[in-house]
């Protein structure tokens, strides 16, 4: 009881030590800290419309940090989720604005995003091949790819994705049927998210699949003696992450831009490793901590607008609250991850 | 012990930051308020800054409030347009092609917000893009490469191609055709705007095909270009290189004979005062020599060289090109 309490005081020590730090740092930059924080706030979650930015820019943190905690929990260090989101969108565009009629219908979404999901599941399994079948560490892959991917975004939006006209380096709009439903600017995207979670926690935590992945993740050589594959699972591993995270990038496309540019979405994948740590690698802890990182990011863009905070202070702010979120998190995954096997519950 | 004391600090700083957050939501005031968005670093000493250069002009030339945001990417821009446009801002200012899609999502709910991309080609009743008319100044570059070359040959080095830049050769080659009928104006383009040696390779090629005035449209790149001619003058040839987008006639003083430069921020000043006094329409604004954003800006250190009656006969050009007497040809984009 003592250290399940612990466990929870942890993350609000981190957020108040945080905005401790930040006050010092404002100060020390010259801005006024309550007047920033205020705005970090409300911009935050302080309106409805601020609400919805949040979840807007929580949506492909969460499906990121999903794809992490997922890879991570079977001993794949997966750092190619931003490679695999815009894997994810380069797929979506090519199918929304090659293949399918411009005038479809609302069924346009499904393809658009499978698209997506697969896109981003084929370059993740492409790491876990080179992992399984040559040895090449998933770390050096993953990021490597990363880069393959935002090239290959470039160069398709100025060679063959490029718009009609060819005026400038962006795709062609998505067919009106292939947007996401949105229902006030809330796209379809955030619910199926949420739906994500619930089912990634249920494929850790309650299928033979994702105790396999599991017991690689914890013990691969034991895993090996009781006939499991961790080659063919950190592929399994790669491929699942990729394609939530290519789902994510076809989310960002199909409900947000409608288009594909250069830089459509850059950072989720990245802050994604971090998403997924603060909720300690357990599926349905990423939808808060998500919601947190999604929150400050829209709170920190808020800072910029009304407490007139350049964006460079606004980002080391949010720097210092996820270095120190993390750190802290950190402190107790260790112990987090001894409990998980044995009980079978994150 | 003393990191509870912090964190009580803080917790206090926190909890007495939040009784302001209901308050004031509709903040009817008769400043007229501005907002940019800029796709990066508004310290990047290009793109970004000269846009923020222009908001900080704006702000202490018509007294407005200014507010600014750097968005990270394309799927911000659109909810940040609506907070500006929800906050009752009077003009808001995308800095590039890539917010055209954004705002015209967001203009038709806002009618009393003016939104204004920064190049692009869309436009409803209250959205509009700026677009410069760099080319009315590439168009004397020609004219006077023309007039003075002895080879009849001219260059142009591009950086990546695109329709914009395309553009600004389109009007270089025929300010050049307009002085001398048959002249040769070679095009090359890089791929990259980064590339100081390639540009310099570029230029030493088409010097050595005989082109003695070369233009470019690669940034800082050119400095490159400069490099190459610089050496093929100090050979003992007649060459001339010609700056873009900047000032940069003092790069490389002997032999940057004339700059075509654009003045980004009084662009947005321009704008803005439009916008201000109503005179805002809903078509392309384009700012070119007769607003006084495009200029061409000679030398002073080697015009000395031209004939006078060049001079003049350019001066007169250049009068007929600012009252819309003369209308420069430029790519369709």
């Amino acid at each position: 009881m003592k250290e399940r309490l612990r466990v929870l005081a942890s993350p609000i020590a981190a957020a108040l030590a945080s905005i401790g730090i930040a006050v010092g740092v404002l100060l020390a930059l010259g801005h006024a800290p309550l007047g920033a924080l205020e705005a970090l706030v409300r911009g935050a979650g302080g309106s409805p419309a601020a609400w919805t930015g949040t979840l807007q820019k929580s949506t492909p943190l969460l499906l990121t940090g999903l794809a992490v905690a997922l890879s991570f929990r079977c001993g794949v260090w997966n750092i190619g989720a931003e490679g695999q989101l815009y894997a994810g969108a380069l797929a979506a565009t090519f199918v929304a604005t090659r293949w399918l009629p411009a005038d479809g219908g609302a069924w346009l979404v499904a393809p658009v995003l499978v698209a997506g999901a697969l896109g981003g599941a084929g370059f993740g399994a492409l790491a876990g091949w080179l992992r399984a079948a040559r040895g090449v560490s998933e770390v050096i892959s993953t990021i490597l790819l990363n880069f393959v991917a935002i090239q290959l975004v470039a160069y398709a939006i100025q060679g063959p994705l490029q718009e009609a006209p060819r005026a400038y380096p962006q795709s062609d709009p998505l067919p009106h049927g292939a947007m996401l439903p949105a229902l006030d600017r809330l796209h379809l995207g955030v619910p199926l998210a949420l739906i994500a979670a619930l089912v990634v926690a249920f494929l850790i935590d309650r299928t033979a699949v994702g105790f396999r992945l599991r017991a690689v993740g914890h013990a691969p050589e034991a895993a090996r003696f009781a006939g499991l594959s961790p080659e063919r699972l950190g592929t399994l591993a790669l491929a699942l992450a990729g394609g939530l995270a290519g789902l994510a990038g076809a989310v960002e496309l199909a409900g947000m831009t409608g288009r594909l540019y250069e830089g459509l979405s850059p950072g989720p994948g990245y802050t994604a490793i971090a998403v997924a740590l603060l909720a300690r690698l357990a599926p349905l802890a990423v939808i808060p901590s998500a919601l947190f990182f999604g929150a400050l990011a829209n709170g920190a863009l808020a800072m910029q607008r009304e407490a007139a905070i350049p964006s460079v202070a606004t980002q080391v702010v949010q720097g210092i609250v996820i270095l120190l979120s993390v750190g802290f998190a950190l402190g107790r995954l260790s112990l987090a991850r001894e409990r998980v096997p044995s009980e079978g519950e994150a | 012990m003393l990191v509870r004391a912090a964190l009580l600090v803080a917790l206090g700083c926190f909890v007495a930051a939040l009784p302001g957050c209901g308050g004031e939501t509709t903040q009817q005031t008769e400043t007229f308020r501005v907002a940019l968005l800029t796709p990066g670093s508004i310290s990047d000493g290009g793109w970004n800054q000269a846009a923020y250069d222009g908001l900080e002009r704006v702000e202490r030339e018509l007294g407005a409030r200014v507010s600014h945001v750097e968005t990270k990417s394309p799927a911000q821009f659109e909810e940040e347009f609506r907070s500006y446009a929800r906050d009752g801002f009077d003009l808001v200012f995308g800095h590039g092609f890539e917010y055209q899609e954004a705002a015209a999502r967001v203009a038709p709910s806002y009618p009393e917000t003016v939104f204004v991309t920064t190049s692009g080609n869309t436009v409803l009743p209250n959205l509009a893009p700026m677009v410069f008319e760099l080319e009315q100044a590439t168009y004397l570059c020609g004219w006077l490469a023309a007039k003075l070359s002895s080879s009849g040959r001219l260059g142009a080095i591009g950086g990546v191609d695109l329709p914009s830049i395309r553009s600004t050769f389109v009007a270089f080659r025929a300010g050049a055709e307009a002085a001398r009928p048959g002249v040769s104006v070679r095009e090359v383009f890089l791929g990259r705007f980064d590339d100081v040696p390639a540009a310099r390779e570029a230029a030493t090629a088409l010097l050595d095909e005989g082109a003695d005035f070369l233009i470019h449209q690669v940034n800082d790149a050119g400095r490159g270009v400069f490099q190459a001619v610089q050496e093929r003058a100090a050979k003992g040839s007649r060459v001339y290189a010609f700056g873009t987008n900047r000032n940069q006639n003092d790069m490389a003083p002997d032999v940057v004979l004339a700059s075509a430069v654009l003045d980004v921020p009084s662009a947005f000043v321009e704008v803005a005062r439009r916008v201000e006094s109503g005179s805002f329409r809903a078509e392309p604004i384009r700012l070119g020599m007769g607003e006084g954003i495009v200029s061409f800006v000679l030398n002073a250190g080697l015009s000395g060289g031209i004939e006078a009656p060049v001079l003049q006969e350019l001066a007169a050009l250049a009068a007929k090109i600012r009252s819309g007497e003369l209308q420069v040809p430029r790519g369709n984009f």
